[in-house]
């Protein structure tokens, strides 16, 4: 059973339509959005990942699919089967890129597709059970592969991005402290210059200023 | 001083009264109007060098002197004075213009040089020979015959002072009249009513005649060649002296020359145990003209947000807390966010999702028209807490040479007060919710048979076209009596099927989806429902309401979503959670401590239910329609919290009403709406919102929550002054709404104002606006009624008009000796007549037999959410005579303009032989006057015109009185299309019917136990000269 569907634009992660009234028996929906925000970040990033993917999380799955740099992706029971999902996906998809395709480059602002709940709202309907006949007659149509499509875990895959983060901030850090280590090592050489050599320069000061002293004395 | 036009412009830093302090009170128009001539006579510059035309009109009388003396020609007709007819005041102004007076004067200024010396004896002339009695103070201006250019200034400027500053002929003073007319001749000219016009003028040049040494002494002694002008001057002030003797306790009007200048005034002789109130009614100050938008605020800083948008009650917003705890008529303003722009008037839309949008950093400030760029451009100054900010680099342009950005004229936020931004993702927790309607619509047996269902679905089916936000507008329906029936409106389904829930301890939905459906999809199972409403329920004997339980149900089908609720309402609810008592009956609770108790909410459930429907972004829309006590108090309740508004239609029939509901039901539905949104007002340092008052639930200390918000509701809030001095020039406003707009897009509007910062409690006065003033005493008022009695409201409120009046009396009372007169700033001339007129409104008039409760309290709430401009027209309806209008043979052209004059709203205004439309933007009353020709009420009202009025409806019948009458309604209607005015018919001397309709609001009248225009005018003047 369907409980999200939420359309991104991929580069920016822009949301361009969600389903209406989503979440509406879910208890921690707001969890869930905050995840699947995450993930289109992710993807904006330009993480090379498959078009077609699902992330378990908690007793859901994601499933998403990626065509046209725009991503769409519902939130289904982990016992609703993958091929209507994805079928569903495939729906969204192409009557998204029929009635907004020309426009989704240039959308500016956030859900500016908003308008698109309807449908989302309608083709939900439609794949809400699984045992409509219309339904099951997809589930036995071969045509549809799906087994391909590989799965992985939420924290998984929004791990590897903190990962990725950790790692490159690590390095970050690694230079920009070895530069002050070079820094601090020059200015210990200096110091050690100097311990070494002043007491030397002193006396011998000293003893011209005597001599300076004495000369101009007498 | 609105007055005077030269001293505007550098109006901040305008001089306070300060020169009133320390100069003779005289000079000060001149040294803020002229700042040239300080050196030797700047008194008399004007006149030599031809002053502006109203100073020089004005001189007529008062430079008379001298040519009368210095150039013996110009005095010619002055000579024959005694009888001289009127046209010898035309012949003066010619005369004594021209520089015969010059020469005199001239040689003047170059032989006192300092003109400090020669000044002081000038002013002090008056008090010297007469200073026993007030009347000295009339003296002193036309003596010193400085004063008067003022006094031409104040002709010169707003004509509606004229009226309220000189109350003519009255017995109290008539005797005086001839005798003071003088001070002012310029005047009757101007007003054709008062046909004085001839006789103060020789009058006054009786007075030259004979010179009083004693008063001119000090002038001859001083000043040679000027010496004459002062005598014959002074004489005039002499000589009416001496006729003001005898009407002893008459006012010493005279005194008001040279204060007119700085605030207009009334005069009021209360002679002790005399029975003429002493003052004339008609000359009172009225509000016909209604609403006047403040506009000197707007002219100052042109960049501000409209005023229909934001107003202030005073523009000059005071420094220290000192000075703004002398001001008590409240500092506040009035915000109407979506006030309905005119055509082509729309606001700019931004989009900055790219670069985000600009504000402060500290206090979240929206970027606008008065915040400064510097450090080349990279750097921004907020204008509210004045923190510098970055620039980010998507938004530089780099500065000019004067430090404007290059790019100024392609950003419309830096230009316009008001401007929309597109919200970044950043704004909203949820995508843009589409508009929703939801109706909850008792059908109990009252509600069948007032025909109320039927009007209802059908205006709703008129109407689905119309509702904002297609394709994505959801609407459902629920009716309920003593079971709660819902609808499933499934796109697939032929007609709707019904569900019945007869559980009304534990409410269920009994169907997951479908209840609300999307109107696109499913238009035409809606449209089948609505056409069997009416008939589906016409057998329907149930008598029960279980509204509590219904309004949960459509609180759980909305909650997903929210959006806008409306209910129509016919019994008191008597089922379930939220069932009320009959407890606004009972007349023993009016003057106890209990009273008010009637005007809250019963028990916890409606404040709580409101909240409940707050939190999930549903606004709620009563309609109730009862003809009994139905709690409007605790109904509305839902109304108040939610952002909604409660509409009243006592007694409802819809053979009578129904064209009323189908009118403001429709625009309910059609008007654009802004969804879930919330509003913050932000002030410049110093300054805090303390207090909102409106409909709207406060979320945290300063957000508004208002789940839906029209053009129709306005919010007003309170300001108070932290402890530092405020020590910029102006002060910043931003008043912000975030919201979802019908077609799904979420929008940030922001309104920008500046006001001055001011030191003076006079420029508060002059700065104030009334409208703005009103707006805020009402709601303060009606808040006031839900905790204590009326009667203390409106004592509360007469206190504070007090206080105000007082305070401003006494900022004047030092300098001049007002006597009995009853001064005020001319910004706050309708003060006194709003301030009766509200607390005759319905919301707070009387006692219990005055207004129904449920009338009460549903005006209450109304006038809680009207925009000023509504509000001060419903607290002071307009009067309008018609018939001549009517009968006029050949009135083809429009000329509406000159058929809306309003009339005072006494009794008086009615003559039996008229035809009248009191409007008070919620009605219309026509009233037939008693010897009014039949053929007009026979052409406006068919055959049935001689029958009993309560049943005839205004129809148009096929001739052109009627025609023109309709065009006349029509017309009155498209000024405030909020509310639609329903006509009703009355005859005069119909009782009580006539009384009920219309002489209760000639609110002006005397009325059972409350107090006339006059009679409150001399109350509130009364205890204004209290302990002053």
């Amino acid at each position: 059973m369907v409980k999200l569907t939420m359309i991104a634009r991929v580069i920016d992660g822009l949301p361009l339509a969600e389903g209406l009234d989503d979440g509406r028996d879910l208890t921690d929906a707001e969890m869930y959005k905050q995840q699947v925000k995450a993930l289109f970040k992710n993807l904006s990033k330009g993480h090379n990942e498959a078009s077609r993917m699902s992330v378990e999380t908690g007793p859901y799955v994601f499933h998403y699919i990626i065509e046209g740099r725009v991503c769409y992706l519902t939130m289904c029971d982990r016992s609703y089967p993958k091929k209507l999902a994805f079928q569903y996906l495939e729906d969204l998809k192409n009557e998204f890129e029929r009635v907004n395709g020309a426009q989704i480059e240039t959308a500016a602002r956030p859900y500016a597709f908003i308008k698109f709940d309807t449908f989302i709202q309608k083709t939900k309907k439609l794949y809400q059970d699984t045992r409509t006949q219309r339904n099951i007659s997809k589930l036995n149509d071969e045509l549809y592969e799906v087994h391909q499509i590989m799965t992985r875990n939420v924290q998984e895959v929004l791990g590897v991005g903190e990962k990725l983060d950790q790692v490159s901030q690590m390095s970050s850090r690694l230079t920009s402290e070895s530069r002050i280590y070079a820094d601090k090592a020059r200015d210990l050489n200096r110091q050690a210059l100097i311990r070494k050599w002043a007491p030397v320069a002193i006396v011998l000061g000293v003893v011209f200023l005597l001599f300076w002293v004495k000369a101009k004395l007498w | 001083m609105g007055t005077e036009n030269p001293g505007r412009p550098n109006f901040p830093m305008r001089p306070p009264p300060g020169p009133f302090a320390s100069a003779p009170p005289t000079m000060t128009p001149f040294s803020s109007s002229r700042p040239t001539p300080p050196s030797a006579y700047p008194t008399m510059t004007p006149f030599s060098s031809a002053g502006p035309r109203p100073l020089a009109r004005f001189g007529d009388q008062s430079v008379p002197p001298p040519p009368v003396t210095s150039v013996p020609p110009a005095g010619g007709p002055y000579q024959q004075f005694p009888t001289s007819p009127s046209p010898s005041t035309a012949q003066a102004p010619p005369i004594r213009a021209p520089p015969q007076g010059q020469p005199p004067f001239q040689p003047r200024a170059s032989q006192v040089s300092a003109s400090s010396v020669s000044f002081p004896p000038q002013s002090q002339v008056p008090p010297v020979p007469m200073g026993s009695s007030p009347q000295s103070v009339n003296f002193s201006p036309s003596g010193v015959n400085v004063p008067q250019p003022p006094t031409g200034s104040l002709f010169s400027g707003p004509r509606p002072n004229i009226q309220p500053t000189f109350s003519p002929p009255d017995s109290s003073y008539s005797a005086a009249k001839s005798t003071f007319q003088p001070p002012f001749p310029g005047y009757p000219s101007k007003k054709s009513a008062v046909s004085q016009t001839p006789s103060p003028f020789p009058a006054q040049q009786g007075s030259f005649m004979p010179p009083p040494p004693a008063s001119s002494s000090p002038f001859s002694s001083q000043q040679g060649s000027y010496a004459p002008p002062p005598l014959v001057a002074a004489s005039l002030g002499y000589q009416s002296r001496g006729q003001m003797q005898h009407p002893s306790s008459a006012p010493p009007i005279g005194g008001i020359q040279s204060l007119t200048e700085d605030f207009s005034s009334l005069s009021l002789a209360s002679l002790p145990g005399s029975i003429d109130p002493g003052c004339d009614h008609r000359t009172l100050p009225r509000p016909l003209d209604g609403d006047v938008e403040p506009s000197s605020f707007t002219k100052m800083y042109p960049m501000n947000c409209n005023p229909r948008y934001l107003r202030l009650t005073t523009s000059g917003v005071p420094s220290s807390q000192s000075l703004a705890s002398r001001w008590h008529l409240t500092l506040g303003a009035v915000v109407c966010p979506l006030a309905e722009d005119p055509e082509g008037e729309e606001l700019p839309v931004i989009n900055y999702i790219s670069t985000g949008i600009i504000r402060c950093r500290r206090c979240r400030t929206y970027v606008n028209p008065y915040v400064t760029f510097t450090d080349a451009g990279r750097k921004w100054r907020c204008n509210i807490c004045a923190l510098l900010n970055d620039v980010p680099g998507d938004y530089f342009a780099n500065l000019d040479a004067t430090g404007r950005r290059i790019d100024l004229d392609q950003r419309p936020e830096l230009l316009k007060g008001s401007v929309e931004f597109v919200a970044p993702t950043d704004y909203m927790n949820r995508p843009p919710m589409p508009p929703l309607y939801f109706f909850l619509i008792d059908v109990s047996i009252s509600a069948v048979r007032s025909g109320m269902i039927g009007v209802v679905a059908q205006t709703i089916r008129s109407c689905l076209d119309e509702l904002p936000g297609f394709p994505r507008t959801q609407i459902g329906f629920i009716t309920y009596d003593s079971t709660i029936h819902f609808y499933n409106m499934k796109s697939s389904l032929a007609q709707p099927q019904m569900m019945v829930v007869s559980d009304l301890d534990d409410i269920f939905v009994p169907l997951p989806d479908d209840l609300l459906v999307n109107l696109s999809e499913s238009r035409t199972v809606v449209e089948t429902f609505l056409d069997s409403l009416p008939s589906m329920f016409q057998d329907n004997v149930n008598v029960e309401s279980a509204f509590g339980p219904a309004v949960k149900a459509a609180f759980m089908v909305m909650s997903q979503l929210g959006g806008k609720l409306l209910i129509f309402q016919n019994t008191l609810p008597s089922l379930g959670v939220g069932r009320l008592k009959l407890r606004g009956d009972d007349l023993r609770a009016y003057g106890t401590d209990k009273e008010h108790l009637l005007r809250l909410p019963e028990g916890s459930f409606y404040k709580q239910m409101a909240a409940d429907l707050t939190k999930y972004q549903i606004g709620v829309n009563v309609y109730a329609f009862s003809d009994k006590y139905t709690d409007i108090a605790s109904l509305g309740t839902l109304a108040k919290y939610t952002g909604g508004q409660v509409y009243y239609y006592p007694n409802f029939q819809s053979s009578i009403h129904g064209e009323k509901l189908r009118h403001e039901l429709a625009r309910d539905l059609t008007r654009e709406t802004a969804w879930e949104a919330v509003m913050r007002i932000r002030c410049g340092k110093g300054i805090r919102c303390t207090s909102y008052h409106g409909n709207f639930m406060l979320r945290s200390t300063d957000l508004l929550a208002l789940p839906t918000v029209d053009c129709d509701k306005a919010y007003a809030v309170q300001l108070s002054l932290e402890e530092t001095l405020l020590t910029t020039q102006t002060v910043y406003f931003q008043a912000v709404l975030l919201y979802t707009a019908s077609c799904g897009e979420r929008r940030i509007r922001v309104h920008t104002a500046a006001a001055p910062v001011v030191t003076d409690l006079g420029e508060m006065y002059r700065q104030a606006d009334t409208g703005a003033i009103f707006s805020l005493f009402c709601r303060l008022a009606i808040e006031k009624t839900l905790t204590n009695k009326l009667e203390d409201a409106r004592n509360s409120l007469q206190l504070r008009i007090v206080k105000a009046l007082r305070e401003y009396r006494n900022l004047y009372a030092v300098q001049h000796r007002l006597g009995s007169r009853m001064i005020y700033p001319d910004s706050l001339k309708f003060l006194c007549s709003y301030g009766l007129a509200l607390s005759k409104s319905v919301p707070l008039k009387g006692g219990y037999a005055d207004a129904q409760l449920d009338e009460r309290c549903a005006a209450g709430f109304t006038m809680m959410a009207l925009p000023v401009k509504s509000l001060l027209k419903l607290l002071y309806p307009s009067l309008i005579r018609i018939d001549e209008y009517l009968l006029k043979p050949s009135a083809q052209t429009e000329d509406f303009k000159n058929i809306m004059k309003r009339l005072p709203l006494v009794a008086e205004s009615l003559d039996s032989r008229g035809l009248y439309i009191y409007d008070d933007g919620f009605r219309f009353v026509i009233w037939f006057g008693r010897m009014l020709s039949p053929d007009v009420a026979k052409n406006l009202l068919g055959e049935d015109f001689a029958a009993e009025l309560s049943k005839v409806i205004l129809t148009e019948h096929d001739n052109e009185m009627s025609r023109r009458l309709m065009r006349i309604l029509k017309k009155l209607r498209e000024s405030d299309p909020s509310y639609y005015q329903l006509p009703y018919l009355v005859r005069q001397g119909e009782q009580p019917k006539e009384g009920l309709l219309l002489l209760v609001n000639l609110i002006e009248d005397q009325m059972g136990g409350t107090s006339g225009y006059v009679d409150w005018i001399m109350q509130i003047h009364r205890q204004v000269q209290q302990n002053t």
